[in-house]
């Protein structure tokens, strides 16, 4: 009987979303779905091709560049970042005087629209002058070139990706509230030092806010698009900027092949969903809900 | 609780309903009686946008039956790819002469033949390198906005410091002229005479400067012929004379396009393509600077393609299924009258498409090199790009072999036949499946 | 509490440092903005402009005034901070109310159903563009901001997300306790979740007002009139493709475009800290 009282009640707190699910979710999802079975350029109307783009893919030069591109990507920015917000947010989260407008700076770059942001960089990372080699060339290091040697640009971009965790540090940050003050006091009583307080108290009390970052770096780190985008069109040079994004965008409107982007973006569903239940399973382990 | 934050969330809904009620008449203007409104995008801003609306604003106030909705927006050709897809297409369109053939093939353009008769726009009232790019399969797809050619832009300051007086005629002349501009010390290049890939817009046209075909016409990529063999062979040279390393790390030095640390602005590179719009950049940026404009130079043993230049053209395409076509056509008639029209390209400091140019029209323009821009147009050997619905796709591939060759990565030989053995299947496929629509009647 | 010292100034250091990385883009933006447009963009840099000159922030906010079709830069500011609000309102109401759900409530379902909400997430954008904007179509909102901000009314998957792990740090005790003095589902939302959950709240609240303040894509498809244009498609008015780019102007009017968003932090902030005490208490 309170089962059933409380079922109703879930149920009805979740109807707002279940009714945007269906009525803004399901049609696009389900048709990107079918159109990666067609030919189709959202020009013409599609045509019913079975399983061809998805062989096509499978033969792609390009598109396995992207994969090769995107994972190098993703495998050391999204670790990096994680442990950059946490290490900021941690920061962030001390009673230092003058704390509101340090929190304001942190969150800065997160701020500037992407495309001053994209000017900035090009900017910066000039090879003759640019700040960063200039600063670089003060301490004796001589810069590489940033911008133009294949082994170079992908660093840039992670680099670029490490300054702009001000979303991730301020959800930790946020988090960090709710550690409570009284369990990191007895941690100190017991001797603890920082390190020990950090690993054996607030880690696990934000566990399940690490856990969401972990979810959405995995997903927007292999859906990276806009800076790359915008600061080496068509993934110069020779393609070592080109990202499963930006090729799959490239082949909905440069291209006009809408099937075509529609497997690779089902595909990259799949591998992102793998991935998700994966890092899923082996956190929860680790994750630690409801407080105390 | 306290009382105030009891009051926070219905006062941010009141807000939200003055939202909602301000958001819903902006978005709702007063329907309009008397005139037919018909939409027209472009991708125009800045000075390019305010001589088109204010053409558009003599349009409107010349006539009381049709008033055009104007929307400047970039991205248009992505806003116009949706809404044509959703089937709510604008009437008119701005789009450049290479996106026809994926709309034509898709069957969204809707062909203007019988317009032309009725107005007499025909070929030989237009600047034939202008005309050629709006004909597909034998029709008229659209009509010219503001055209430009491209020509070898070069700074007269430092071919004079090497003792040059005059640009190169021939490809063979301009190389000898690189190897003299160019300075390398220690390693580092500080001067650059020319360089293929600055500004890497028109990596594709190095073949045809050469004499060479990108595609038959019909179903074959042709990318591995000896013009093209020898094009790639010259922008490997580049690699070769100087290290694919030097000109890399001069090249990270290159600032933004638009900014006075262009590298043709700021005396980096001597020589380099660019067109009619490049003078507004000189004022804006680097108004100092001393240049002049030729033709790019031919190869020694073709004379034949002397004077050859790539025609850039913004044009006009009209929708089908939109929802005034009478009306769009109103105004595209209006638009291609010799005085709305000089109007509109002087205001954007291009050249006119028409033949007919009035003498107030030449000496309104403040781009010194105006008429070399007009008459290249005029030449037979007019490069565009082919009328190939996988174009943009085999663009991105000839770009990406001209880098590879570039790094030393790949032989020119290897580079054009992985791009002909990439592109088509493409090809085949695309004409194929296109076959089987027109079989289904799709 | 020698140790207390130390960390206190090792803290300090940390700060300033890494706040001289951060607050970098915005004083760039910023010095751009003051420059002669031939100063802009310089290598090496010009950090001291020869003349300031601040008349461009004037300058950038009546850019084109003399125009025949001139939008004025506070119209497309109205129509952004309209904009805001519904979306804003719309994501912290819809979504506090379904993570409530999916965080502390069992039913029938409901962890397939969320997962299936973070599988929404992983499908990349571009290919639901065409099929959503078909959607508004047949609704017929095309041209109006209904397309930008009535989804938010009924969820979106980041911040059912992000809210639910937030609800779920909280002790369930908590509302056990409650439930054992007769309080039903809302009266837990509304007394319990809700004044412990302001942090998580604001930080979906200020998500919500950059998403939309920032957003391009969503007005550059949906939007069909040039007055009811959003702050981020004005500012492309800055660029010409045939012209150039006026950096000073466009960086004056980014610099005020974001200030709002800034002041809001600024704000926001607040909030996070009464957290603490709320939580000291437990």
């Amino acid at each position: 009987m309170m089962r059933r009282k409380e079922a109703r009640a879930g149920f009805l707190f979740a109807l707002p979303w279940l009714f945007g699910l269906v009525a803004f979710m399901f049609y696009p999802l389900l048709m990107s779905l079918y159109y990666s079975f067609c030919d189709y350029s959202a020009l013409r109307s599609p045509v019913w091709v079975g399983g061809d783009n998805y062989v096509e893919l499978f033969h792609d030069e390009v598109f396995w560049t992207c994969v090769k591109n995107t994972l190098i990507y993703a495998c050391v920015s999204l670790p990096l970042s994680m442990v950059v917000a946490i290490g900021l947010a941690m920061l962030l989260n001390t009673n230092v005087k003058g704390m509101t407008v340090y929190r304001t700076i942190f969150f800065i770059p997160s701020l500037v629209p992407m495309v001053s942001l994209a000017m900035l960089w090009l900017w910066i990372l000039n090879g003759d002058y640019g700040v960063l080699n200039t600063a670089l060339g003060a301490i004796g290091i001589k810069g590489p070139n940033w911008l133009s040697d294949v082994a170079w640009t992908k660093p840039a971009l992670i680099l670029m990706s490490v300054w702009g965790v001000g979303n991730a540090m301020l959800i930790y940050l946020a988090s960090l509230q709710d550690v409570p003050t009284s369990l990191l006091e007895a941690s100190e009583l017991d001797g603890a030092n920082a390190w020990q307080k950090t690993r054996n108290v607030t880690l696990p009390m934000i566990s399940p806010v690490i856990q969401f970052n972990m979810v959405m770096g995995i997903i927007g780190s292999l859906q990276v698009f806009a800076i790359p985008f915008v600061m080496f069109p068509g993934g110069t040079p020779a393609r070592s900027t080109y990202f499963y994004a930006t090729y799959l965008y490239d082949s909905a409107f440069t291209y006009s092949r809408m099937g075509y982007a529609s497997a690779m973006g089902w595909i990259l569903f799949v591998v992102i969903l793998l991935l998700t239940l994966v890092a899923l399973k082996l956190s929860n382990r680790h994750v630690h809900y409801g407080g105390v | 609780m306290s009382k105030l934050s009891d009051l926070f969330i219905p006062g941010l809904i009141a807000l939200s309903f003055l939202a909602l009620a301000g958001t819903e008449l902006r978005a709702h203007p007063k329907d309009d009686p008397v005139k037919t409104h018909i939409a027209v995008w472009v991708g125009w801003s800045g000075f390019e946008y305010d001589a088109f609306q204010s053409v558009v604003d003599d349009y409107n106030k010349s006539q009381n039956k049709v008033f055009v909705d104007l929307l400047s927006i970039t991205g248009n050709s992505t806003k116009t790819l949706i809404s044509t897809s959703a089937g709510i297409p604008p009437e008119i369109s701005l789009l450049s002469a290479a996106e026809i053939p994926q709309f034509a093939d898709a069957g969204a353009i809707d062909v203007l033949d019988e317009d032309c008769k009725k107005y007499g726009w025909t070929e030989d009232k237009y600047v034939p390198g202008y005309w050629g790019v709006i004909q597909y399969h034998g029709h008229t797809m659209a009509l010219p906005a503001t055209p430009s050619t491209v020509a070898l832009h070069y700074n007269t300051d430092i071919l004079k410091r090497s003792g040059y007086g005059k640009p190169p005629e021939t490809i063979e002349e301009m190389d000898e002229m690189v190897n003299k501009i160019t300075k390398v010390e220690n390693g580092k290049v500080k001067v650059a005479g020319f360089l293929p890939a600055e500004p890497g817009w028109w990596r594709w046209s190095w073949g045809p400067y050469f004499g060479g075909q990108l595609w038959d016409g019909k179903s074959k990529i042709t990318m591995n012929t000896p013009e093209n063999l020898r094009a790639m062979k010259w922008v490997e040279s580049f690699s070769k004379r100087f290290g694919p390393a030097q000109i890399q790390a001069y090249k990270s030095g290159f600032g933004v396009f638009a900014s006075p640390e262009n590298a043709f602005l700021a005396d980096k590179v001597a020589m380099e393509v660019q067109g009619v719009w490049m003078n507004n950049f000189i004022e804006k940026y680097n108004p100092k600077l001393k240049w002049n404009a030729a033709p790019f130079p031919y190869p020694k043993d073709r004379p034949d393609l002397k004077g050859h230049t790539i025609i850039e053209q913004d044009i006009f395409v009209l929708l089908k299924n939109c929802k005034h076509r009478a009306e769009a056509v109103d105004f595209l008639a209006y638009l291609q009258k010799q005085g709305p029209m000089e109007k509109l390209c002087l205001g954007q400091k291009k050249s006119s498409p028409l033949r007919v140019k009035s003498d107030e029209f030449w000496a309104k323009q403040d781009n010194p090199c105006i008429h070399l821009f007009d008459d290249m147009a005029y030449n037979k050997n007019c490069i565009a790009t082919p009328k190939i619905g996988i174009w943009p796709e085999y663009e991105a591939e000839i770009g990406n072999a001209m880098d590879e060759v570039s790094l030393l990565q790949k032989t020119p030989e290897d580079a054009l036949k992985a791009i002909d053995a990439r592109m088509q299947p493409k090809l085949d496929q695309y004409l194929n499946r296109l076959e089987k629509r027109r079989e289904a009647g799709k | 509490m020698k140790r207390k010292t130390f960390e206190t100034s090792v803290t300090h250091v940390a700060l300033v440092t890494l706040s001289c990385l951060f607050i970098f883009p915005f004083l760039w933006l910023l010095d751009t903005a003051v420059k002669p447009i031939s100063e802009t963009m310089k290598q090496p840099p010009v950090w001291i402009p020869s003349k300031f000159e601040f008349g461009n922030f004037w300058e950038a906010i009546n850019y084109g005034s003399d125009k025949v079709g001139y939008i004025p830069f506070l119209v497309y500011a109205e129509n952004t901070v309209m904009l805001a609000m519904l979306v804003v309102t719309g994501t912290v109401v819809s979504n506090a109310i379904v993570a409530y759900s999916f965080a502390r409530v069992r039913w029938w379902g409901r962890d397939l159903i969320f997962a299936v909400t973070l599988a929404t997430m992983m499908v990349p954008f571009p290919v639901m563009m065409v099929p959503t904007f078909t959607i508004f179509k047949y609704l017929g909102w095309i041209g109006t901001y209904r397309p930008l901000w009535v989804p938010a009314w009924f969820g979106s998957a980041f911040s059912i997300f992000l809210l639910r792990q937030f609800f779920k740090t909280i002790p369930f005790e908590l509302s056990e306790a409650a439930k054992i003095d007769g309080a039903g589902e809302w009266t837990i939302f509304r007394s319990i979740i809700l004044p412990l959950s302001k942090p998580a709240l604001s930080v979906v609240a200020l998500f919500a007002f950059m998403g939309t303040w920032n957003d391009f894509m969503g007005p550059l498809i949906y939007l069909l009139r040039q007055e009811t244009f959003t702050l981020s498609l004005g500012l492309e008015f800055y660029h010409s493709k045939a012209g150039g780019t006026q950096w000073n102007l466009l960086m004056a009017a980014t610099s005020i475009v974001i200030l709002p968003v800034l002041v809001v932090f600024f704000f926001c902030q607040r909030q996070f800290i009464k957290g603490i005490s709320i939580t000291g208490i437990k």
